[in-house]
């Protein structure tokens, strides 16, 4: 081997310093592009074969996906679904940084919302307005999963981010399971209370789990119903007055929630509706296999806090389609992926994934069998609104208009906990 | 440059007592280095400039711009990132405030404690050697299990903590909920996960003070206090200035324990530096968090370096 000088080493070592340096200086960007003028593409056709990468957050569901991935593959010869669960925290901030190679998830689900947003605008979504399983879904479910002209996802599940309650606790104190106004909703609190139980579990040190209850809070007490994107752009104001009674609505609730509410994280607010301590627990429907699961025999429904004094509400409760399916643009293998997702959005199957993780789906011709689903399933017909929460595109403007609600049922005045809202809100304008 | 006319000349010069194979008459100097060793660093290089070098000088060009983090299109803004953390982001300084009362109130708390902890353990017998590992246990649980235990604890409804005050006919607390006191019990938590390491190294420290010093101002007739701050606090600086510079990187960098105990995004009064940019981060303001990640790096480096000079730890020759 011919040796090398000193100078040569150096230079070198010179060169790869300059190349890092140049690299690193390279822009901002990636590789993933943007949809053009002329929209996404649809998924490419091909052998429904290979290996497919299924990314989502719902660690609870993963046996209910490893049947279903079982009967796919029973299906379609060599083909391999491998699920990559991410916790939802986790998948809401780190999920599209990972989908844009490609390597993980060509097929995945996403967060109505401000993610929903983010990878559409990444470009991340195939096309699916001409897909099979877009004919499966109920038309006025799929909103959620639309861009402009585009059906770029599907919302897979629906589920109502209303309190759920303990309907034996309510027989036993005589409370009224569907208030007709607000009045009518603290009577049935109160009642409640006097029967010696916790009206409402209220997880207040879970920032996602307690914000749930400000869907039904808004619903009703806010003049549009894009009231959070308002908010957002600075069009509406926390220190609007319909807000300041949504506020003072919540410290109503105050005497009503177990005590340090604040302080309670998600899973002793279950335990405490579980064990029947508590007559609601005012997260959502999504937690109903969970409450299942800490051994809850008792029949559930959902309440909906109407916060209307006449009881003339336009909203009769609040639902969610959320998880909405996609088809990675980068992905190598997308017959595959969109096969896996016509797959899941057939009836049979879908409804299988229903009546296993007890949630309703938006596909259509589902035959609930679950208990607890076919009780709640009046509310699919219900004139629900679409949960105001995901409205929002920049977290921490929801987190700060959110822990306005948790700041009055921890003391503050609903004025200065409106106003410490607006002042963050007012930042990011 | 410029090379001396003179050596280039020697350099081209053929030497004339040089004989005619080179290999087997040229001396090599003993100190001179086969230049193909410098090669030998080569990966060590690679590996440093790819995975240290190249993302530090993105982070400074990222801050710079208003990337989103996945787009192909970005701005240039100049300082505006850096501008806005101090100026237009209440979330960013209540962040900066909430870490910068965390670290005063670890590295004071856990300082002490593991000092006295010391102290109390430095002589080797079986007893002060059980209740050692015993202290020192929580150190090898990973911060995530130390926040379950810990969110455990000090749930208002199930906890541990409210459980034994019931007994005794308290009522208890919110402790987390309470936005007054929240970071004050991570405190603690923070304090009991690392308190046991800190510990050992004062324990190093003590053991190699010479036991002469204390025979010597025992028959002087120093009392017990007057021979801690003559002879064991002086001897212990160097160790207190390792446990005071790594208390307050550890304290800076609380991100698992403070996500894990309270949620993620946690909520405003248990925000700390590293929290604040992850969030950031997931709100696809990409520049705006390598801003702030310049930022938090600076602030460690600056606090560390303040403490080294205010407390003066670094005996007199170190």
């Amino acid at each position: 081997m011919s040796q090398i000088s000193r100078r040569q080493a150096m230079a070198l070592l010179g060169a790869l310093g300059l190349g890092a340096s140049a690299a690193a200086c390279a822009g901002p960007g990636g590789s993933t592009k943007p949809a053009g003028a002329s929209g996404p593409a649809a998924p490419s056709a091909g052998a429904v074969t290979g290996k497919v990468s299924f990314a989502h957050w719902r660690g609870e569901d993963k046996a209910v996906f490893d049947e279903l991935i079982k009967r796919f593959a029973a299906k379609h010869d060599g083909v391999e679904v491998a699920q990559d669960i991410s916790t939802s925290n986790d998948y809401n901030a780190q999920a599209l940084q990972k989908l844009r190679g490609g390597s993980i998830g060509d097929a995945f689900a996403t967060f109505r919302g401000a993610q929903f947003k983010n990878f559409t605008e990444a470009g991340i979504y195939t096309e699916l307005k001409d897909s099979q399983a877009v004919k499966n879904y109920q038309k006025g479910l799929l909103s959620a999963g639309q861009n402009g002209d585009s059906q770029l996802g599907l919302p897979y599940q629906v589920v109502f981010p209303m309190p759920m309650a303990n309907l034996d606790l309510f027989d036993k104190a005589g409370a009224e399971i569907a208030p007709k106004n607000w009045d009518a909703f603290l009577a049935m609190c109160e009642k409640l209370a006097s029967a010696g139980v916790i009206p409402i579990s209220w997880p207040g040190g879970d920032v996602g789990n307690g914000g749930q209850l400000f869907n039904c809070m808004i619903a009703n007490n806010a003049p549009v119903d894009d009231m959070c994107a308002q908010i957002e752009q600075g069009k509406l104001k926390c220190t609007d007055d319909w807000f300041i009674k949504m506020l003072n609505q919540y410290k109503d609730l105050k005497p009503f929630v177990q005590p340090n509410a604040t302080g309670t994280a998600v899973e002793p607010a279950q335990n405490l509706f579980s064990q029947g301590k508590a007559a609601m627990l005012a997260t959502g429907s999504y937690h109903l296999a969970a409450v299942r699961g800490l051994g809850a025999k008792f029949p559930i429904d959902l309440v909906f806090p109407n916060t209307t004094s006449d009881g003339k509400g336009k909203y009769e409760g609040a639902y969610n389609a959320t998880f909405i399916l996609g088809v990675n643009s980068a992905s190598k293998n997308q017959a595959a992926a969109a096969a896996w997702i016509d797959f899941l959005s057939e009836p049979e199957n879908a409804g299988y994934y229903a009546n296993q993780t007890a949630q309703h789906v938006s596909v259509d011709k589902v035959e609930y069998t679950n208990p607890d689903l076919k009780r709640l399933s009046p509310w699919l017909q219900k004139k629900t609104a679409l949960a105001a929460r995901f409205q929002f595109n920049n977290l921490d403007v929801r987190n700060a208009v959110e822990a306005s609600a948790t700041a009055v049922i921890s003391g503050t005045s609903p004025e200065q906990a409106a106003a410490a809202a607006q002042k963050i809100v007012d930042e990011r304008l | 440059m410029s090379i001396h006319p003179g050596t280039a000349a020697k350099r081209k010069a053929p030497d004339s007592a040089a004989p005619a194979n080179p290999a087997k008459g040229r001396r090599r100097s003993p100190t001179r280095v086969n230049p193909a060793l410098y090669l030998f660093p080569l990966p060590a290089v690679a590996v440093i400039a790819f995975f240290l070098v190249m993302p530090t000088l993105q982070a400074f060009q990222y801050a710079i711009t208003d990337w989103n983090g996945f787009s192909a299109a970005f701005n240039y803004v100049g300082v505006d990132n850096f501008v806005r953390a101090f100026t237009k982001d209440s979330l960013f300084t209540n962040a900066l405030t909430n870490n910068l009362k965390f670290v005063l109130l670890v590295v004071i708390a856990q300082t002490v404690f593991s000092l006295v902890l010391a102290l109390l353990l430095t002589k080797n017998s079986r007893g002060s050697i059980l209740l050692r590992a015993l202290f020192f246990f929580p150190t090898i649980l990973s911060s995530v299990s130390v926040a379950f235990i810990w969110k455990f604890i000090y749930d208002p409804n199930f906890g541990l903590a409210n459980s034994v005050l019931r007994t005794v006919g308290v009522d208890g607390g919110a402790y987390l909920g309470n936005d007054a006191q929240a970071l004050y019990w991570v405190a603690v938590t923070q304090v009991w996960f690392h308190s046991g390491q800190m510990m050992v190294v004062y324990i190093a420290g003590l053991q190699a003070i010479p036991k002469e010093l204390y025979e010597a101002a025992e028959m002087d007739g120093a009392n017990k206090w007057q021979q801690f701050k003559s002879i064991t606090w002086p001897f212990v600086a160097p160790a207190t200035s390792i446990v005071v510079a790594y208390t307050t990187v550890q304290s800076f960098k609380a991100f698992d324990l403070i996500l894990g105990i309270a949620g993620n995004p946690p909520k405003s009064s248990l925000d700390i530096l590293s929290t604040r940019i992850y969030s950031t981060f997931a709100n696809s303001e990409f520049g705006y968090a390598a801003a702030q990640s310049i930022i938090f790096m600076a602030m460690i480096a600056l606090v560390t370096w303040l403490q080294r000079r205010l407390l003066r730890l670094t005996p007199k020759g170190d």
